[in-house]
């Protein structure tokens, strides 16, 4: 009984707060909303038995990845900028394809039924996480490390701090990294900070 | 379902009220050290006036905040800006639960009397993902306030966060893989007893005593710093370049806030190192008998490794100056990190070979 009130509890704070992502106009009380919906989905693993994926939920989620959105939306000064004008077809596209994403969420979960759970007992204890993943899924692990490196890399490469040292080495204006000159970036982003 | 076992209710209970009670403590008591310890550092008396040796001024300071006129700037997010304040405590005032506070021991009833508030299996991870939440306070304060200092603050402090979390973490892998488990009462236990270094040396089997352990330990002890927001690394606040960083438009009993998170965080952070490196509550050469007795002083030793550890954060804030930005983020990724995952490998390596 305890754990239905808290279920629905924490599930009305998940959906409001991931109402607010969509519908602020801000995006840092947008970032903030969606952290307190990572946390109210933290309850759901908790209530399912699993504490072991909620304590991981909030440490990558909530508190990694969503300081480093902070980080670049405050950094970037996004809340003194005017919303840009959507046009109506965009927002007609916008609203259809959501509105049809949601009917065939409800349609399926109707259709195979939300009360049918896995037989057996569930255990995601951090044991039992790391064996799966180093043995059955070892395959996937290792794309995804491959993917982070290769990110790793393309940021780099994109953040022009190789650009800068190939210009030293050729002078010639047809490169298209030394199109823009090196103080460039450092001004445009004192001015950003402000 | 089974009936509620009252009994169990009223300890734990018992037992939240004495660890709240000594985490709000731990800030006038702090204070004071912190001004005569500062003031004992640059040879001045500090302030003496107030009580015994000065002891009273905390009082005195808290009347004052409660006293001082709360303003709100006129640009500020006022939602954001209230809220985050209390953002800011809960973290410091929750993560303490899962720490483990003295040995275990059978109450005349029978019934084990566990000194911890909630004993978990992933207590280690529990901390970690609430202390992630603290850098939300001080990025929500320094944003909302509307004031461009205040933004700088918030966006260091987010950095920064990111960049010490991750060496702390990996710091913390060391110890959670000789103790085989994540939850801290077992990381103590583990500890308890002693071993022979080097065929030479009897010492207690702390995991600062161990070999394995060293790196882990300074990449550990140094991240707590940053982590906690001190000088030598208080880059949220930076008093000569931010005015005061993210709270420089608080005042009254938010600033008060503040300020209290940040000395409850020192003290969590004392007790992780503690219960991490430094044997918990274990007394070393001592054999705790499992009674009364036994608790009583395993709590002293526990209390007694903390306060020297809260002493060395003071130590250290008015001895070492603060970093220069830019090496604070080369110390963090090219330093820590890499050292914090070779010690990973050294004990890991260390278990293989059975040595711990």
């Amino acid at each position: 009984m305890i754990s239905f009130i808290i279920f629905f509890f924490f599930a009305a704070v998940a959906v409001i707060f991931a109402a607010m992502v969509v519908l602020h106009r801000n995006p840092v009380v947008g970032a903030l909303s969606l952290v307190a919906s990572f946390f109210a989905l933290a309850v759901m693993y908790v209530l399912l038995e699993a504490p072991f994926l909620a304590a991981l939920q909030v440490i990558v989620y909530a508190g990694a990845i969503m300081v480093l959105f902070l980080f670049v939306i405050m950094l970037l000064n996004l809340q003194h900028q005017a919303e840009p004008h959507t046009r109506p077809v965009q927002q007609f596209l916008g609203y259809t394809s959501s509105a049809a994403f949601g009917l065939a969420l409800i349609y399926y979960l109707a259709k195979f039924g939300v009360t049918k759970l896995p037989e057996g007992v569930f255990v995601a204890d951090a044991r039992t996480v790391g064996i799966r993943m180093f043995e059955a899924y070892i395959f996937p692990f290792e794309m995804v490390s491959i993917l982070l490196l290769a990110a790793i890399v393309g940021a780099l490469i994109l953040s022009g701090r190789t650009g800068i040292s190939s210009t030293q080495g050729s002078p010639s204006a047809s490169v298209p990294s030394t199109k823009m000159p090196p103080a460039t970036p450092a001004s445009t982003h004192s001015e950003e900070v402000r | 379902m089974h009936g509620i076992d009252w009994v169990d209710v009223g300890l734990s209970g018992l037992k939240i009220a004495v660890v709240l009670g000594a985490m709000l403590n731990v800030t006038p008591i702090m204070v004071w050290v912190e001004r005569r310890g500062s003031a004992l550092i640059q040879d001045r008396p500090g302030p003496n006036r107030v009580g015994p040796f000065g002891l009273f001024q905390s009082f005195a300071d808290a009347l004052k905040f409660i006293l001082k006129e709360d303003m709100l700037p006129a640009k500020a997010n006022k939602v954001l800006y209230t809220i985050a304040p209390m953002f800011g405590l809960i973290p410091a005032l929750t993560t303490i639960a899962v720490v483990p506070w003295g040995r275990p021991f059978l109450l005349p009833g029978g019934r084990l009397f566990e000194p911890i508030i909630a004993n978990v299996n992933i207590g280690i991870l529990l901390i970690f993902a609430l202390a992630s939440m603290g850098v939300y306070g001080i990025v929500m304060a320094g944003w909302a306030s509307a004031n461009k200092y205040s933004l700088l603050g918030g966006i260091r402090a987010s950095a920064q966060m990111i960049s010490y979390e991750l060496s702390l973490t990996l710091a913390a892998v060391s110890v959670l893989m000789s103790a085989g488990s994540l939850s801290l009462v077992d990381v103590v236990w583990r500890q308890t007893g002693s071993f022979v270094l080097f065929n030479a040396i009897k010492l207690p089997a702390w995991n600062i005593f161990s070999p394995a352990m060293w790196i882990a330990f300074v990449v550990f002890f140094v991240s707590a710093f940053a982590e906690t927001n001190r000088l030598p690394f208080d880059f949220a606040e930076a008093d000569a370049e931010l005015v005061a960083g993210y709270h420089t438009e608080y005042s009254s009993m938010k600033f008060a806030l503040f300020f209290m998170s940040e000395y409850m965080a020192m003290a969590t952070m004392s007790a992780l190192i503690t219960t991490l490196f430094l044997g918990g509550w274990d007394i070393p050469w001592y054999n705790e008998p499992p009674n009364a007795l036994g608790f009583a002083l395993s709590v002293l030793a526990f209390v007694a490794k903390v306060s020297v550890l809260l002493f060395v954060f003071v130590w250290v804030r008015w001895t070492v100056p603060r970093l220069k930005y830019d090496l604070l983020m080369k110390l963090g990724w090219k330093v820590f990190l890499p050292l914090a995952v070779i010690n990973i490998v050294i004990v890991a390596l260390f278990i293989a070979k059975r040595w711990i």
